[in-house]
């Protein structure tokens, strides 16, 4: 652990709009640590308060209550232009009379830098966005994805305290987004900068950020790696939320006889484990409990000889994996497998859960309870 | 109804949308349009509605040649990407219109309606009007409107576009089923390869040059006819290298990071010309140093992609190469690395043309005692 001081700080950073009584909350008490060098995504479907939550770091936004400390300084007081931080947004358009060369070069150029240092960095982050042939061409006469990868360079080419980039990748073919994705993390690493990036897109998430930052109502649900987000999601949003395909989810009923612990689906379904594969205070928990909400990932879903019985209801193979929709206590639960499998329509399967895959949530309030053998932190 | 379509053309003042588009559909299937923006798809299903007529060819429904008919007398349903629902009437009643129109009792409209938004998972805004529902429940209220109409043709235009991803993936598992119920022949345009998979019984791949190539999902992500369609499908995009196949020690190899990739000797008709080499990312594995046909890579970052992890590597000549695995399966985060990459499924393209070469059996090849 480093005792170093996080890059950037929100502390109970509220965005309120409207009256002082019966207006609304676009963010409600948010509160997140930027460790120097790493890259975080605020994920959410739109209106969850992402957007917000950049536009206060910005600046472009005044906070309600709270503080934004970045690099050991507050400020939220200050103009955006008073911050260091550079930024590709949507809509922070390119300066339209000069070309797209010096529209990435500008903040080197008034930052004193010798030209051939300006040429050679410009030259550099447009081989990595694949935007070297538009360099002398002029923002009215690109596409759209021409734009927003002259825009991305503008902000990466810069040294700043911090990088904002939001929905950075959206106009983008698909094809060249997965490159990218690769491209741009490797240019961010390498020279050590710290951003957030704010996606709707969860595959870009994963993909870019060190840490995830879900959020929904205006509320941070999660902050995490993706994989401890897979692993142990905090809640059954971000449990179904992040994920896919999304997570399988099925009310249950928990109890205990013989040396086992019984979770009662629907349809007559149960899945049976022994004791021992969970924590006692995990047993005492769901047995305290009896109505749950279990979860199981779909690559954790798995076919086996015996188990419970499901009816396959679809079978599709995407080329690299392939997902199996089964009827199963009543809903549909869906599987997915990296080989192609033989299955048709109408087939039965049995299938097998591990319960170090088992995630509990609270039926009430969504919580986590326990994933796997341990009760959820 | 089969539907077919014989050298329909179809141009814009000068702008030629359509040259020479020929293909066919039979009763029940659903065929996917697939491709990008700018490609015709959307014009082309126009066409088969009865929106606009075709310059030149022919359109035939059971046989029954389309000119001339009425778009309302072809028997066809349709749900466009702009919504087009009515604004002054309920998500119900746009569902519902088809059947007004056609005198259905009200118990039967309801029930027919409220089935078919429970399966798109609308039926709770069903009294919202147009102007109240987020994109993408206007998307699939206009499905909606198209399928309770319950038409033997049913056209539909990337209606799952608007959808979050979530909603989209359990669309896209539950859609076949209800089109297979429906019993309808469908054409379904998508820019997104994974629906186009998953809901075609064969999928035809436009591209501004018109239709590259109609096939069954497998025959268009095993053999796709060009680099253009080896590209479309895929994530990652497949890794393509420019290669010069030679003879080496009795076998046909394509040098990659300066190592020999042993091919099917079914390539020898490629020797000394210039070939891409085209290498699906979950292809190629890591293998550990000396092991037979392992490459040299650096490997640059790794990044996690829908259950697989992305590794994007270097050749020893500084060639981006992606290479995927299950999540959770080891493999290196950085530096050196080895991959192997497996002979049967390496594509061969035309570097000059971009097509696919067939791979063709040696005819004479003696047997290795």
């Amino acid at each position: 652990m480093t005792t170093e001081s996080p890059q950037l700080r929100l502390k109970n950073v509220d965005k309120y709009y409207g009256p002082i009584k019966g207006g609304v909350y676009a963010v409600q008490s948010i509160s997140m640590d930027v460790p120097k060098g790493e890259i975080i995504a605020l994920l959410g479907s739109s209106g969850c308060g992402k957007t917000s939550t950049l536009r206060m770091v910005a600046g472009f936004e005044a906070v309600s209550a709270g503080s934004i400390e970045l690099a050991g300084k507050p400020v939220h007081m200050l103009a955006p232009v008073k911050r260091n931080v550079a930024m590709a947004f949507e809509g922070y358009s390119l300066y339209p009379t000069v070309s797209v060369r010096d529209n990435i070069a500008f903040a080197l150029k008034a930052s004193r830098l010798a030209d051939a240092e300006v040429a050679r960095r410009v030259g550099h982050v447009a081989e990595m966005l694949e935007i070297t042939d538009i360099l002398d061409r002029f923002p009215s006469s690109i596409s759209g994805g021409q734009q927003q990868r002259a825009s991305l360079a503008r902000a990466l080419v810069r040294d700043a305290d911090l990088h904002l980039l939001d929905e950075p990748m959206g106009q983008l073919e698909p094809q060249l987004r997965t490159l990218l994705r690769g491209r741009i993390k490797h240019y961010i690493k390498e020279r050590g900068l710290t951003a957030i990036l704010v996606t709707h897109d969860q595959t870009e998430a994963n993909a870019l950020a060190d840490r995830i930052a879900v959020m929904e109502g205006g509320i941070l649900q999660q902050y995490a790696s993706s994989a401890e987000i897979k692993l142990r999601p905090a809640n059954l949003f971000t449990g179904t939320f992040v994920g896919e395909p999304p997570m399988n989810v099925f009310p249950a009923t928990a109890s205990a006889s013989a040396g086992e612990v019984t979770f009662d689906l629907s349809g007559g379904l149960y899945l049976r484990y022994p004791e021992a594969a969970f924590d006692s205070a995990v047993r005492q928990m769901v047995l305290t409990r009896q109505q749950v909400v279990i979860g199981v990932r779909p690559y954790a879903v798995h076919r086996t000889a015996q188990g419970a019985a499901a009816q396959v209801v679809a079978n599709q193979w995407l080329g690299d994996q392939s997902h199996i929709a089964a009827s199963f206590a009543g809903k549909t639960i869906v599987l997915v497998e990296h080989d192609r499998a033989a299955l048709s329509e109408g087939q039965s399967i049995h299938i097998q859960i591990n319960p170090e895959d088992l995630h509990v949530f609270d039926p009430a309030t969504g919580a986590a309870l326990a994933h796997g053998h341990a009760l959820a932190a | 109804m089969s539907i077919e379509l014989s050298n329909i053309r179809k141009a814009f003042k000068t702008n030629t949308v359509l040259a020479d588009v020929s293909f066919s559909i039979a009763k029940g299937e659903t065929l996917v349009l697939f491709g990008p923006s700018g490609a015709g798809k959307t014009v082309l299903l126009r066409l088969i509605a009865g929106v606009i007529e075709p310059d030149a060819g022919l359109i035939r429904v059971n046989g029954r040649d389309m000119a001339g008919v009425e778009p309302e007398d072809r028997g066809i349903g349709m749900a466009f990407q702009n919504f087009a629902l009515f604004p002054h009437m309920d998500a119900f009643a746009n569902i519902a219109a088809p059947l007004t129109a056609r005198g259905q009792s009200k118990s039967v409209m309801k029930e027919t309606v409220e089935k078919v938004a429970r399966l798109l998972k609308i039926d709770h805004v069903l009294h919202h009007k147009p102007k109240e529902l987020s994109n993408g429940q206007k998307q699939r209220t206009a499905l909606a409107r198209a399928l309770s109409a319950a038409p033997s043709i049913l056209l539909l235009d990337d209606p799952l576009r608007n959808v979050d991803a979530k909603l989209r993936f359990e669309m896209r598992l539950e859609l076949p089923r209800l089109l297979k119920d429906q019993n309808a022949t469908v054409i379904y345009v998508t820019q997104d390869y994974k629906e186009a998979m998953a809901l075609g019984h064969r999928i035809a791949v436009m591209t501004a040059h018109g239709i590259q190539q109609v096939g069954t999902p497998e025959d268009i992500y095993l053999t796709p006819a060009n680099t253009d369609i080896a590209r479309l499908f895929g994530d990652p995009v497949i890794n393509l290298l420019d290669v010069r196949p030679e003879w080496q020690g009795g076998q046909v190899v394509a040098m990659v990071s300066d190592r020999p990739v042993t091919l099917l000797d079914h390539y020898a008709s490629q020797i000394g010309r210039d070939c891409i080499l085209g290498l699906r990312s979950e292809s190629l594995h890591f293998v550990a140093e000396g092991s037979p046909g392992a490459i040299p890579v650096e490997v640059e970052t790794e990044t996690p992609l829908n259950e697989k992890t992305v590794t994007l590597a270097l050749t020893l000549r500084g060639r981006e190469i992606m290479i995927s695995r299950p999540a959770g399966t080891p493999g290196p985060a950085s530096g050196q690395a080895h991959i192997a990459i497996n002979a049967a499924s390496a594509l061969l393209f035309d570097r000059a043309t971009g097509q696919r070469i067939a791979p063709v059996r040696p005819a004479m090849k003696e047997a290795v005692a």
